[in-house]
C-alpha cells in the first residue's frame, strides 16, 4: 500500500475503533476491548513505521477528498508525513500499546469507556503530528485535550476532580489563545495551509499581526508543554490522574507541545526573523528555567507521581533548550531526547502504578521498605532513575551529546551544563525514592516531609509480571536503541553525521555523580554531622519554600502566571 | 475594516481573564471562560465579514455575488461545538466537587491536601 493512502488511516483507525467500542462495549466480552485497543495501538505503530519508510525519500502528502492545490493556492486540508512526524506516530502507537498492556483489566469497572477515550486520545495525537493545516492542528489539539481532561478525572475523587478542573481551565485557555492566533493569521493571509502560510508570512515578516499570532500560538503550545511560567497545571493533573493515564501524559502528551513548536517554527514562522529570534533567545531562557525549576521541585516531593511530574517539567525544559538552538543538530538532539525520555518516563509511571496496586500507596516516606516485596520493579526503577540522572549510555546520552555539540556550534558551550544540572536533580530525587522504597534506606527525611501528599490506592487486579513487562521493555528500548534512534533523529532533522567528539565529554559523568551524591545525601541524612547538614539546609530551604508557595493549587493564580508568560512573550517580540 | 470588532474581541478576552483570576465561584469561573471563548468568535467572524455581502448560500442569489467568508463560519461552528463539550465537562466536574466538598470556591479547594 502506498504511504499516501495509508496516511488518513493513522487517524481514522483509532477513531473508528473508538466508535465501535462505544457502540458495542456492553455486548462484547470484557477483555475484548483490551484486546481491540492493544491491536489498534500496535497497528498505529505499524502505520507510523511504514510511513517513516516511505517518508525517507521525501514527505508523503495526502489531500483529503482530492482537493489538491490549484494554481499554487491550497483549497483543501492535507496530511503530511515527514520523517519526524511519522516517527512520532510510530512512537505514540508503541507507548499506547505498552500502556494498554500495563492497564490490562484495570479499567474493567468503566467498561469500554476508558478504551474509547484512550483511542480518541491516540488518534488525536497522531493527527496532531501529521496535519499540515493550521486549523486542523487546533482541532487535534482540542480533541487531545478534551480526552485528557476526562481521563484525568476518572477516579472522581476530590483531588482528582480538582486537579482535572485546573487542567481543563488552563488548557482550554491555551486552546483559545491558539485559535486567536490562527484567526489573526487567517484574517491577514486568508490561508490555513501551513507551508503556504509560511511562504505568505515570509513576504510580510515585520508585520505586527504575524508577531501577535506567533505570540498566541507559542503561549498555547508552551502551556501544553508545561514550560515556565505556564507549567502549574501539570503537577496537579499528573499527580491525580490514574497511573496508566499519567504514563501517556508524561510519555507523549507534554512533549507534543515542543513538537508542535518545532512544527510551526519550521513551516509557518520559518521566514519570520522576529519569530526565529524569540525562539532562539527567549525560549532558550524558558527551557533553562523549566529544567532547573522542575529539578528543584522534583527533589522536594514525597508523592511519587507528583515527583515524576516535576521531573517531566525539567526534561521537557531540556527539549525546549535543544529546540531553541535553531540548528539541525539541536533539533535532532531534541527528537532523540523526546523519544528516549518518553520511554523512560512512561516506565517510571508504570512502576508508580505497581506501587499503587501492590504496596497500597504512592507516598515515598510511608512506603519506606515496603517495595521489597516487588523487588524486580525496584531494579527497573533504579535503572530508570540513573538514566534520568544522566547515565552515559543509551538514547538520552546520545541525545545529550548531540545537544552539547549543537550548543558549542552556536557559541554556547556552557549551555548543556545547567540543562543537565536539572536532569541530575531529578535523577537524584528518583534514586532517593528508589532507595527508600525498595531498600528501606533513609529513615530520617528532609524537606520532602513537608510536601503535599495523599492516601491513594489502585485495585490489586493483575499479575505483577504483566505490569512490569511493558515498563522493562520500554526501558530496555531506551537503553539499547540509543544508536539507531540518534541516527534516525539526525536523518529526520537533516543534521548530518553523529559528532565523533563532544565539547564536554565529562558532563554526563558529572551529572550522574551529582545524582548519586544527592540521593546518598538525602538517604544518609541521619549519619551526616550537623555542621555539614546545616549550611546546605539553610541554602535549599528558602528555594523549596518559595517553589511550594508558588504552586498554590489555585487556578486563578495559574491563569495569572499564564498571562505573565504571554506578556513576557510579547515583550520578547517587541524588544526583538 | 473598522477596528471596532478587534477592540471588542480584545476587551472580551481581557475581561474574561480578569474574571477567571479573581473568581470565588467555579460556576462564575466557567462563565468567564465562555466569555474568553466568545472573544475568539468575534475575532473569527469579523475576519470574514464584508460590508453589504450576503450569506454564503447561493440558493436565492446568483453565483458570483458578494458573500461573507464561509470558512471562518465553519471555524466558529467547530469552536462552538468544542466549547459546549468543554463547558459540559467542567460543569459535571463542579457538580462532583460540590457533592464531595460542599463548596465551589476555588480558594477552599486544593488538589492534594496541604
Amino acid at each position: 500500500m502506498s504511504g499516501e493512502t495509508l496516511l488518513p488511516l493513522a487517524v481514522a483507525l483509532p477513531l473508528l475503533g473508538a466508535a465501535l467500542l462505544l457502540a458495542l462495549g456492553h455486548v462484547i466480552p470484557k477483555r475484548a476491548s483490551d484486546m481491540v485497543a492493544l491491536l489498534l495501538a500496535l497497528a498505529l505503530a505499524g502505520i507510523g513505521a511504514w510511513l517513516a519508510r516511505e517518508a525517507a525519500a521525501g514527505p508523503v502528502t495526502h489531500w483529503f477528498g482530492g482537493w489538491v492545490p490549484q494554481g499554487g493556492r491550497p483549497l483543501g486540508i492535507a496530511f503530511t508525513a515527514d520523517l519526524a512526524g511519522a516517527g512520532m506516530v510510530c512512537f505514540i502507537g508503541l507507548v499506547f500499546a505498552a500502556c494498554f498492556a500495563f492497564a490490562w483489566g484495570y479499567f474493567e469497572p468503566a467498561g469500554a469507556m476508558f478504551h474509547v477515550l484512550m483511542l480518541v486520545f491516540m488518534g488525536a495525537m497522531a493527527g496532531f503530528c501529521l496535519t499540515a493545516d493550521l486549523f486542523n492542528l487546533f482541532v487535534w489539539f482540542e480533541v487531545m485535550s478534551v480526552a485528557a481532561f476526562a481521563l484525568t478525572a476518572y477516579h472522581l475523587e476530590s483531588s482528582a476532580i480538582e486537579g482535572a478542573l485546573n487542567f481543563t481551565i488552563t488548557n482550554s485557555l491555551a486552546s483559545f489563545m491558539m485559535l486567536g492566533g490562527i484567526g489573526l493569521l487567517y484574517a491577514r493571509f486568508g490561508l490555513l495551509d501551513m507551508p503556504a502560510l509560511g511562504r505568505a508570512a515570509a513576504e510580510a515578516p515585520g508585520e505586527m499581526v504575524v508577531a501577535a499570532a506567533c505570540c498566541l500560538l507559542l503561549a498555547a503550545l508552551l502551556t501544553k508543554a508545561a514550560m515556565v511560567p505556564f507549567q502549574f497545571w501539570l503537577t496537579d493533573a499528573h499527580a491525580v490522574a490514574p497511573s496508566p493515564v499519567s504514563v501517556v501524559f508524561s510519555g507523549v502528551m507534554v512533549s507534543l507541545g515542543i513538537f508542535g513548536i518545532a512544527r510551526l517554527g519550521g513551516t509557518v514562522f520559518a521566514g519570520v526573523p522576529a519569530a526565529q529570534g524569540v525562539m532562539h533567545g527567549l525560549l532558550l531562557g524558558l527551557g533553562l528555567a523549566s529544567a532547573l525549576l522542575g529539578g528543584v521541585g522534583c527533589l522536594q516531593q514525597r508523592h511519587l507521581k507528583r515527583m515524576l511530574a516535576f521531573s517531566t517539567i525539567s526534561h521537557t525544559g531540556i527539549l525546549l533548550g535543544a529546540l531553541a538552538l535553531v540548528s539541525a543538530q539541536g533539533k535532532a538532539g531534541m527528537l532523540a531526547y523526546l523519544l528516549g525520555h518518553g520511554a523512560v518516563k512512561a516506565a517510571l509511571f508504570m512502576i508508580a502504578g505497581i506501587l499503587l496496586t501492590r504496596c497500597g500507596g504512592i507516598d515515598e516516606i510511608q512506603l519506606r521498605g515496603r517495595g521489597r516485596a516487588v523487588w524486580p520493579a525496584g531494579i527497573v526503577f533504579g535503572l530508570a532513575g540513573l538514566v534520568l540522572g544522566g547515565l552515559p549510555f543509551g538514547t538520552l546520552d546520545e541525545a545529550t551529546r548531540l545537544l552539547d555539540s549543537a550548543a558549542a556550534e552556536q557559541g554556547l558551550p556552557w549551555l548543556a551544563a545547567p540543562l543537565l544540572l536539572g536532569a541530575a536533580l531529578t535523577g537524584g530525587a528518583v534514586l532517593r525514592a528508589g532507595g527508600r522504597i525498595f531498600l528501606g534506606w533513609g529513615r530520617v527525611s528532609g524537606e520532602e516531609e513537608r510536601a503535599p501528599t495523599e492516601e491513594e490506592q489502585e485495585p490489586r487486579d493483575r499479575p505483577l509480571w504483566l505490569m512490569l513487562a511493558p515498563a522493562a521493555v520500554l526501558l530496555a528500548a531506551a537503553l539499547g536503541l540509543g544508536g539507531p534512534i540518534a541516527h534516525f533523529a539526525l536523518t529526520a532533522a537533516g543534521g548530518g553525521e553523529m559528532p565523533a567528539e563532544t565539547p564536554n565529554p565529562w558532563l554526563p559523568w558529572a551529572a550522574i555523580g551529582l545524582s548519586l551524591l544527592i540521593a546518598g545525601w538525602d538517604l544518609g541524612r541521619a549519619h551526616l554531622p550537623r555542621w555539614l547538614r546545616a549550611p546546605v539546609e539553610a541554602a535549599s530551604g528558602p528555594a523549596f519554600a518559595l517553589l511550594d508557595r508558588l504552586h498554590t493549587g489555585r487556578v486563578g493564580d495559574y491563569v495569572a502566571f499564564m498571562l505573565a508568560g504571554l506578556a513576557v512573550l510579547t515583550l520578547g517580540f517587541m524588544l526583538g | 475594516m473598522s477596528p471596532l470588532p478587534w477592540l471588542v474581541a480584545a476587551w472580551l478576552f481581557g475581561i474574561g481573564l480578569y474574571g477567571i483570576v479573581t473568581s470565588r465561584n467555579y460556576l462564575h469561573l466557567i462563565g468567564c471562560l465562555s466569555v474568553v471563548q466568545s472573544a475568539t468568535y468575534v475575532l473569527l467572524l469579523s475576519a470574514g465579514f464584508r460590508w453589504g455581502a450576503g450569506p454564503p448560500i447561493f440558493q436565492d442569489q446568483p453565483p458570483g455575488s458578494l458573500v461573507v467568508d464561509p470558512v471562518v463560519q465553519a471555524l466558529v461552528l467547530t469552536d462552538i461545538v468544542v466549547g459546549a463539550a468543554v463547558t459540559a465537562l467542567l460543569l459535571v466536574l463542579v457538580l462532583q466537587v460540590h457533592k464531595r466538598r460542599g463548596t465551589v470556591d476555588p480558594d477552599a479547594l486544593r488538589p492534594l491536601d496541604r
